[in-house]
């Protein structure tokens, strides 16, 4: 699984801390944070190893498809087709078996990912996702040093120093018009375009843009705002995620399983497109653990869960 | 489900496209002597790798594009249709070829067409300025320049022109022969990529002069980037459009929507032969999917839509404000409003009549007064 980086190569500085993530389970609580885990992992660049986090995009049990409907979704028990289905994710952390958080660079990947963000990419651009491009992306590749890790933690969104870039001189991933929202509020974090179709009615859409919203200007004609109200970046903490092993899985049953996605509240946009005042982002932001006044509480199920890669020869594949 | 990518020579020109099909390959521009002068913030277009820019190519090209030897009957050129003072439009709400013939759909604008990775109203194959330029040359549905079987008399015309060996030879100094086709379409293509238009006032007023823009273009551009509107899903970025290309962007995006123009049969038809992808791919989800043009210029290029059936931007704005246009008689009647294969932005907007007054403002603020005259762009063949 995972490969040694040629050596030489200027990267990024990761950090290692002794931070426990949040969210870990009572075993990885109990063992305290090691004094000498600095000492542990020396941080010579040279031994850095690329390791690929894996992503799945599902829906329930089913692999993500374009062009699949899909049934029993939401509230409603709608069924629903998606035309698109892209995250970006960015402040990777991994946790050792120690319980030691490591910040962990971005390989840069053109044009999947740089040193800041990664795009995932789930649509592939044929039947319902037709507007979409034919690349798909399942990983993250990030730069660690090697390590039993035993923990993955990252942000789902892009960072606020990359946000409000000019989308005309942005570089990929952050170069797709598609995940762009408007020069003041930045990107779509998360971009899930449906249609839901009922037994008495046509497909309508409902759609989910996440992004951050109530931003700013310094001034009339500054290039990007000064701050943003709502950040809408959600943090993702998946303990006990085994690199070699598992996968993080992406699903939109569990993304909407809060949700009527059969019904939008008037006068707000189809779905929810981050508004505060958008009841129906309440469900959503819930299953992303994202606050809103709206919200239903940070219960299960979450859009992010642990998963296992499919089974393949272990042996071949180190 | 069917290949919704499937991609079929439209009729005008096929036969000519498969004799003469140049790479679709791009890439970064060859060592030349062109160097890009592009509006601040603007990104470096693509180019294909077998037809490199330059100056002189640039200047062919434009001599070219505006030569009415260009057409089978001598009296049509490119500018016919593509008039510099409109934005390279031609004011009508569909074209008219050389012969007279009526094209279903309207010439659409040629400002930064360098940066589309998709060429024409709806057809996803259509990806090289080079390629597309066969088809008014050559197409005979409908005729457009009218010059199908000319092929031989449209070289020696160009050949016989003591300007043009000229002009062909320090454009082309290598080869055996110095006028063919593939060079004609090369030059028009190079020259078609320099209509790059990003001087308006609201490009003065991104680039830091606050009064550059009224008031309301200024109200106007927050409603346009708003939810309330969703503009911006189909007409965002640099170029007012969500196909766009350039050097160093890493992917390809093309888009195609159904804006609920047309409804005819309450299945959401449109007239034929104006089905949009659909009359490409023959696949019932492509029906009247259009490519969202760039609204770069947009107030000079009236009449609006493939069809030119909208007659005025305040129109525009009606059709947007209820989601969709309601046709109340005749053949075309129907809700567009309805249309099942509607974009998933269209909806009610519900405008009050000072938002549509502040959205007309912000769509005139990209005018580009100096893209309409400049006269690198101008008709060479009128200063002699």
């Amino acid at each position: 699984m995972t490969h040694q980086f040629p050596s030489g190569r200027a990267l990024g500085a990761f950090l290692l801390t002794s931070t426990l993530l949040l969210g870990v389970g009572g075993a990885a609580s109990a063992s305290p944070p090691s004094p000498t885990s600095t000492a542990d992992a020396p941080m010579h660049r040279d031994s850095l190893v690329a390791i690929a986090l894996r992503f799945r995009g599902v829906v329930d049990t089913a692999a993500f498809q374009c062009g699949t409907r899909y049934a029993n979704i939401g509230t409603s028990k709608a069924s629903v087709t998606a035309s698109d289905f892209r995250f970006y994710v960015h402040d990777v952390r991994l946790v050792t078996k120690q319980g030691d958080t490591v910040r962990v660079a971005l390989s840069p990947e053109s044009p999947w990912q740089d040193r800041d963000v990664a795009l995932l990419d789930f649509e592939n651009g044929t039947a319902s996702c037709a507007n979409g491009t034919p690349e798909t992306r399942d990983a993250v590749v990030v730069m660690a040093p090697p390590n039993d890790y035993r923990g993955v933690a990252f942000t789902l969104g892009v960072p606020f120093a990359r946000n409000h870039e000019d989308l005309a001189s942005a570089p990929p991933p952050l170069s797709l018009s598609q995940l762009f929202w408007a020069w003041q509020s930045g990107h779509k974090f998360l971009r899930v375009d449906l249609r839901a179709t009922a037994a008495d009615s046509a497909p309508t859409p409902w759609v989910i843009h996440l992004g951050s919203t109530g931003c700013t200007k310094a001034t009339p004609t500054a290039t990007g705002p000064a701050s943003c109200a709502h950040p809408n970046r959600a943090t993702v903490s998946l303990p006990g995620f085994d690199p070699a092993k598992d996968v993080v899985i992406a699903d939109l049953a569990a993304l909407l399983s809060r949700a009527d996605v059969r019904r939008n509240q008037p006068a707000t946009a189809a779905g929810c497109m981050s508004a505060d005042a958008d009841r129906d982002c309440g469900a959503i932001f819930s299953s992303l653990g994202l606050p809103h006044p709206a919200g239903t509480g940070n219960d299960s199920p979450r859009f992010f869960r642990i998963g296992q890669r499919a089974p393949v020869s272990v042996g071949a594949s180190r | 489900m069917s290949h919704r990518r499937r991609t079929r020579l439209v009729a005008a020109g096929g036969l000519l496209l498969a004799l003469f099909t140049p790479p679709l390959v791009t890439g970064q521009n060859a060592a030349t002597d062109w160097v890009w002068t592009l509006p601040k913030g603007f990104p470096v277009p693509h180019v294909p790798v077998d037809n490199p820019m330059s100056a002189s190519k640039v200047e062919l090209g434009r001599h070219l594009f505006y030569d009415p030897r260009l057409s089978g009957n001598g009296t049509f050129s490119c500018a016919s249709c593509h008039e510099q003072r409109l934005a390279f439009t031609d004011g009508r709400a569909r074209a008219i070829g050389a012969t007279g013939e009526m094209h279903p759909r309207g010439s659409m604008g040629l400002a930064n067409v360098a940066y589309s990775p998709v060429l024409t109203w709806a057809n996803p194959g259509m990806k090289s300025l080079e390629q597309q330029a066969i088809v008014p040359m050559f197409g005979d549905d409908p005729v457009e320049l009218g010059l199908q079987g000319q092929e031989r008399a449209l070289l020696q015309r160009v050949s016989a022109d003591p300007r043009y060996r000229k002009l062909f030879a320090a454009a082309f100094p290598n080869g055996q022969e110095l006028v063919t086709l593939d060079r004609i379409v090369k030059a028009i293509g190079a020259f078609e990529r320099t209509l790059i238009s990003g001087r308006s006032p609201y490009d003065a007023y991104k680039a830091g002069a606050p009064r550059a823009i009224s008031a309301a273009a200024r109200r106007g551009e927050a409603l346009f980037f708003s939810e309330k509107t969703e503009c911006f899903h189909c007409h965002g970025g640099f170029n007012f459009t969500g196909s766009s290309n350039f050097v160093g962007k890493g992917f390809a995006e093309i888009e195609f929507h159904n804006t609920g123009l047309y409804n005819i049969d309450g299945k959401g038809a449109y007239p034929a032969p104006n089905t949009g992808v659909h009359a490409v791919t023959d696949d019932p989800d492509d029906m009247g999917r259009f490519k969202a043009p760039s609204l770069r210029n947009i107030a000079v290029t009236a009449p609006y839509m493939h069809d030119g059936s909208i007659a005025t931007l305040d129109q525009v704005l009606d059709h947007y404000d209820v989601g969709g246009r309601t046709i109340r008689r005749g053949p075309h009647a129907g809700v567009g409003s309805t249309n099942p294969y509607r974009a998933e932005f269209m909806k009610r907007i519900g405008f009050t009549p000072r938002e549509k007054l502040d959205m007309l403002a912000f769509l005139r603020a990209l005018t580009d007064s100096t893209f309409l005259t400049d006269p690198r762009f101008s008709n060479p063949w009128s200063h002699r």
